[in-house]
């Protein structure tokens, strides 16, 4: 990273848009680069911090990557039909090319960071892609009545021991789960779990149940790395969206 | 003046950027471009838009037939770009470069580009979604990635 800061630096300002700025208080190794293997920083309740930008090990177009080996996606008929006739046309009615909200399992899984904050009663998922955030009441309250459902639902979290559990329903079954089209629908329930193994490394599952396309519930499995000395860039996905308008699909 | 993407640092900073995951587009690559019509285009860029969800830049190309096209160029989200190298003024109105790329399945003078061969020669990655996006890193004055064709894995 120093090179390209050296480089950066030759043509001014040496940290545009706050790139390569060093993070405050995070530990470090000898030659100053981010001690990803420092033990896991604890709030003061002596749960895991999960507060920092976090990046997917990989960007999932298609969520199945994360199966266990040898697991299949448990379509129903309706499901497999409805993912079947996406994949023919190669997603071309995939509503997130024309910018509207993707699914969570692939909104946690892409190429871009995502910050979370940590603070009593509420842990926010800011994310880079799209600039879109999400809010995971951790105060206690139950998921509420929804007679108005949401692309991303509503989200409630808990501790179990040191994973992070965060439950969410009230979707309204718009969201495709990943650009390669697993559906959903407006009985979606997810449930993630984050588990931080130290300070620059996190697990997560998620788990997809929506009885009605698919025939029991589904898990897979993806990691994040920390990212220090960088800061979220802004994504406005309208500002020039022109795929739309010739996904011909084949 | 050169581009300022410092690419005599980059080389060894690519590899800082190997475990990143494969570029992935806002959209479905495949509905939109055809990874089998590869195109090759050498010309001069008349326009640059470094915008979301994914840079376009406009070259004039000169056919077989002696008369120029004005094509559209789409690159990955600048986002992904920024971070492998890329600045907003990496690619200048007058800059004569060679571009790889799939064309769209319309047939319009439209291509999703997998490498950019700079003014200078130097070639960077464009951040496709398409095959050609596992690619490391690709050869100057040509363009050619180092791995293409295959699927990459979250197909």
């Amino acid at each position: 990273m120093i090179a390209v800061v050296a480089a950066l630096a030759a043509s001014p300002p040496a940290y545009a848009q706050w790139e390569g700025y060093p993070t405050p208080g995070i530990p470090r190794l000898p030659d100053g680069k981010p001690n990803l293997s420092a033990p896991l920083p604890r709030t003061p309740d002596g749960k895991p911090d999960l507060s920092g930008i976090w990046q997917s090990t990989r960007g999932a177009f298609n969520i199945a990557i994360g199966l266990k080996p040898g697991e299949t996606v448990p379509f129903n008929a309706k499901g497999k039909a409805i993912f079947d006739e996406r994949r023919d046309t190669n997603s071309k009615d995939d509503p997130s090319a024309r910018c509207l909200p993707t699914g969570i399992p692939v909104r946690n899984q892409l190429n871009t960071p995502m910050k979370i904050i940590q603070i009593p009663g509420l842990t926010v998922f800011l994310y880079e892609s799209r600039t879109t955030y999400r809010q995971i009441l951790t105060d206690g309250r139950p998921l509420p009545k929804v007679d108005w459902p949401a692309w991303a639902g509503f989200s409630i979290g808990r501790w179990e021991g040191d994973t992070f559990v965060v439950e969410t329903a009230g979707f309204n079954g718009k969201a495709w789960l990943d650009q390669a089209g697993h559906p959903s629908t407006s009985d979606l329930r997810l449930t993630e779990r984050f588990t931080r193994r130290d300070f620059g490394h996190m697990d997560m599952e998620i788990t997809i149940d929506d009885p009605n396309v698919y025939s029991r519930p589904w898990t897979i499995y993806g990691q994040f790395v920390l990212k220090a000395d960088t800061e979220l860039l802004e994504f406005i996905c309208e500002e020039n969206e022109r795929d739309s308008q010739f996904m011909v699909g084949k | 003046m050169r581009p300022s993407l410092p690419i005599a640092a980059c080389v060894a900073c690519m590899s800082l950027f190997l475990f990143a995951p494969a570029a992935q587009a806002h959209h479905s690559f495949a509905a939109e471009f055809d990874s089998t019509k590869q195109v090759t285009l050498k010309g001069k860029i008349t326009k640059v838009e470094w915008t979301n969800p994914h840079i376009y830049f406009y070259m004039d190309v000169l056919g077989a037939d002696g008369k120029s096209s004005n094509w559209a160029i789409e690159a990955g989200a600048p986002n992904v770009l920024y971070r492998q190298g890329w600045r907003p003024d990496s690619l200048k109105i007058g800059d004569q470069v060679t571009v790889i790329g799939s064309r769209a399945r319309n047939g319009m003078d439209l291509a999703n580009a997998i490498s950019v061969v700079l003014a200078d020669g130097r070639c960077v990655l464009a951040g496709t979604s398409g095959p050609g996006g596992t690619a490391t890193e690709c050869a100057p004055n040509t363009g050619a990635p180092n791995a293409q064709g295959a699927t990459a894995p979250r197909n």
